[in-house]
């Protein structure tokens, strides 16, 4: 599994609980990114993904492809553990 | 009247005057005759040298008589036969200088051409816009222009702007008009229901009756238009706001309409310096969502007592019989130049019966003709597009406005574009400076626009007595043009080159430099809405058409920043045809698949709240329309691309009035050698004879996707990364 990318920004009220599960999968040894739309580069990023709605989560391979996204919605912790888990077996 | 006073100095003059004049000689002791130009002959008279000075400068009364009387004996000791005004007003300005009145000198300066530039102009064409034909009516054009320009940078920008425009830093559109706002959207329904009642004008049209007089009330409408903006005038929702008109017409009877309202459009070479007025026509297969409950408006400007969901049908039928009229093309089968069609492409159009039909229609005139557009409105977005690809988004305001949608009218007051790759070569590579020049340059836009905007709403303030009457004029509470609603717009040229400089890559060439230039538009685009919160108004990015500041900023580059711009710019430097990337956009010749570019280029678009549009070059390939229909589909699903043209090229024969497909030097019927190539520009097709060297520079570059639809088709994935 390559890496977790997680877009939020300041103004937005879903995005607290995707920082959450952030954390929770860094705790896990998983790398997270974090892009803040407000910047430079978290609106870059944002829109080399084409991310237009906040909070969003994109799950990489190591070729940097993507595997899942999530646009403007919050998945549950359970529901990105499965799709990382799926993806390592 | 102006100051174009010619003089003479007489053939016999008192000998007094020969030896110099001494303070005791009076100005009128001087025998020269002043011709004046409203065609009198005056006296040589002193005290209009003071005169002048008193009114157009801050100079002190005793001041400006020492001037007018050394003036006054350098001529008389002069062995000069004919004195001319501009001479005169040139030697007070050296002695303003000699005073150190740098100021005073500013503010007396004459506008005007040389003599040779006149003559030059007369004779040969002018290729700064490809839209403005070579005739005495062009020729007033460009004149009336180069005096506005003039004046624009000395008097209504600051010094600092006006000399970053100069220097080639930014470039400020349209300078020649800087009298007028910069491009525009209105309704139809605005003249459907207050008839053509235009300040100035001698006489007043009710709202028309009948379908033909509607046209020619827009017809007229857009002519009036035309001389208040500098650029665009598009019209929303054509065939449905028509379509009140239409009930009952056969198909033959609408199909004469559309080609009347095609034929009007494309044939306005009589109008402002024998300019085609640059039209957009919106169209919509279907009823557009916030127009669906909308009372409509019928002949004589009465509400028909339906709402134009009502009206779906008669809007559809004119929509087609207008594509019926684009796939004919003009009387030598060519392309019609304008009126653009840009046909909206939202979730609505796919749910709507008919819609593959016409996408095959349209697509088959893409294909044919070149002349559609297809423009992506995805998710609850309705937009309006203006001017090649300027687009405005409609926000919550507007979309209440669309009850009454007379009120819907829009505008950018100006565009300025930033020159990219110079922010790069000051840069020398170093990310801090990179970024916080980016900001110095937008910075100076904004500036830019204040300035304008003062200036438009000084003229605005003298209301219908004034020189934008038709801007102030008040049918329906409030003024035609709704400042509060304009736009203020930033473009951008040369984003390509601007990585290049920086990182040693081209964008298509790595994903970090693709990367990079992303993050160059993210910059500007929270540069915008700092600025926007700061001041109030709505800047927006917008992907300048740049006709000629590509090329222009290419040149002044070579110039300022040789040798190593001389290993940046693209096109050809030993034939002077040199240019910078447009916009955003990927190198020209870079060897994508047509469907890859959109996908890339349409990851910028998002970013540039403006519009932009991606060009997919055809060359001689004639794709299928099932093939471009497909294309349009996948993009409208699988992109953020927010609007495409596909752009055929075409070479017409002056000798036998045919059009073959492909650029040739020779006809393909008759073998004449009098051919004109034709092809899309930037947003718009014209004659290639008429471009300027950096777009013919571009033209050798495009990669042409020869055939590339139609053997790909099935192949065609649109991925990220």
């Amino acid at each position: 599994m390559g890496s977790i990318k997680i877009f939020v920004k300041a103004k937005c009220p879903k995005c607290p609980a995707v920082k959450e599960i952030g954390m929770e999968l860094k705790k896990e040894g998983i790398p997270v990114f974090h892009y803040d739309l407000d910047t430079i580069e978290g609106l870059a990023e944002a829109s080399y993904y084409s991310v237009l709605s906040t909070p969003s989560i994109i799950i990489e391979d190591d070729e940097e492809r993507e595997v899942i996204s999530w646009r403007g919605v919050v998945p549950s912790l359970q529901e990105v553990k499965q799709v990382l888990f799926g993806a390592n077996s | 009247m102006s100051a174009l006073i010619e003089m003479k100095v007489e053939e016999a003059r008192p000998t007094g005057v020969r030896q110099g004049l001494t303070e005791e000689i009076e100005t009128t002791d001087m025998a020269l005759f002043v011709r004046t130009s409203d065609e009198a002959m005056n006296d040589w008279d002193r005290q209009r040298i003071v005169d002048a000075l008193i009114r157009e400068t801050y100079v002190d009364l005793d001041t400006a008589k020492e001037i007018a009387r050394e003036v006054e004996d350098l001529i008389a000791t002069s062995k000069i036969r004919m004195i001319t005004a501009p001479l005169i007003r040139e030697l007070v300005d050296t002695k303003l200088v000699e005073r150190g009145l740098e100021q005073a000198r500013k503010m007396h300066t004459r506008l005007g051409m040389p003599l040779y530039d006149v003559d030059q102009l007369i004779l040969h064409p002018n290729k700064e816009n490809a839209n403005v034909p070579h005739g005495p009516e062009a020729t007033n054009l460009t004149l009336a222009e180069r005096i506005k320009k003039e004046y624009a940078l000395l008097s209504v920008f600051s010094q600092e702007i006006a000399d970053a425009h100069m220097r080639g830093d930014l470039h400020l559109h349209d300078l020649g008009f800087v009298d007028r706002p910069y491009c525009s959207g209105q309704s139809l329904e605005y003249i459907k229901r207050f008839g053509l009642s235009l300040p100035n004008s001698i006489a007043m049209a009710k709202p028309a009756k009948h379908p033909e007089v509607l046209l020619a009330h827009m017809v007229k409408f857009a002519a009036a238009l035309q001389s208040h903006f500098a650029g665009a005038i598009g019209w929303d929702s054509v065939n449905l706001f028509f379509a009140p008109y239409l009930v009952g017409m056969s198909d033959r009877e609408l199909e004469q309409l559309a080609q009347m309202m095609i034929f009007e459009f494309s044939q306005q070479a009589v109008a402002r310096g024998g300019q085609a007025i640059f039209t957009d026509l919106n169209l919509y297969w279907e009823v557009p969502k916030h127009f669906e409950d909308v009372p409509a408006i019928g002949p004589k400007g009465e509400f028909t007592g339906k709402t134009y969901s009502e009206y779906m049908e008669e809007s559809q039928r004119f929509a087609w019989a207008l594509f019926n009229v684009y796939l004919e093309g003009d009387g030598s089968g060519r392309p019609f130049f304008f009126p653009k069609p840009l046909v909206h492409i939202t979730e609505k159009f796919f749910q709507t019966p008919g819609h593959a039909d016409f996408l095959d229609h349209i697509c088959e005139v893409a294909s044919e003709k070149g002349n559609t557009y297809f423009v992506f409105d995805r998710g609850e977005t309705a937009k309006i597009s203006e001017c090649c690809r300027l687009s405005f988004k409609l926000e919550q305001t507007d979309l209440e406005d669309a009850r009454q949608p007379w009120k819907m009218r829009y505008c950018a007051l100006q565009n300025v574009t930033l020159n990219l790759p110079r922010i790069a070569y000051l840069s020398k590579g170093d990310d801090t400076q990179l970024f916080s020049k980016i900001t110095e340059f937008v910075e100076m836009a904004v500036r830019a626009h204040l300035e304008k905007k003062l200036f438009i709403e000084k003229l605005l303030s003298l209301g219908e007595k004034g020189p934008l009457a038709l801007l102030a004029m008040d049918r329906d509470g409030s003024p035609y043009l709704r400042m509060h609603r304009a736009t203020f717009l930033i473009g951008m040229v040369g984003l390509n080159e601007l990585v290049q400089i920086h990182t040693g890559q081209e964008m298509h060439q790595s994903r970090q430099a693709f990367k990079f230039g992303l993050k160059v538009i993210a910059h500007m685009k929270l540069l915008t809405e700092k600025f926007g919160q700061r001041y109030g108004m709505r800047f927006v990015l917008e992907q300048t058409p740049a006709e000629s500041t590509a090329y222009r900023f290419a040149k002044l580059d070579l110039r300022y920043h040789s040798p190593k711009s001389g290993h940046i710019v693209k096109g050809d430097i030993s034939r002077g045809e040199v240019y910078y990337t447009n916009s955003t956009y990927l190198n020209n010749s870079a060897v994508l698949n047509p469907i890859e570019r959109v996908r890339q280029e349409g990851l910028f678009h998002p970013l540039i709240e403006g519009g932009a549009l991606t060009h997919i070059w055809l060359g001689e390939a004639r794709p299928s329309k099932s093939s471009l229909a497909n294309f349009v589909i996948k993009t409208f699903r699988q992109s953020q691309n927010d609007q495409i043209a596909f752009s055929p090229e075409f070479t017409t024969c002056n000798l036998c009035n045919r059009t073959s497909r492909g650029l040739r030097t020779s006809c393909a019927y008759c073998g004449s050698k009098d051919v004109d190539g034709i092809t899309r520009i930037t947003g718009y097709f014209t004659k290639i004879s008429s471009w300027n060297k950096g777009k013919i520079g571009e033209l050798r570059n495009r990669y042409r996707n020869d055939a590339f639809l139609e053997q790909r088709e099935e192949g065609i994935v649109l991925k990220a990364g």
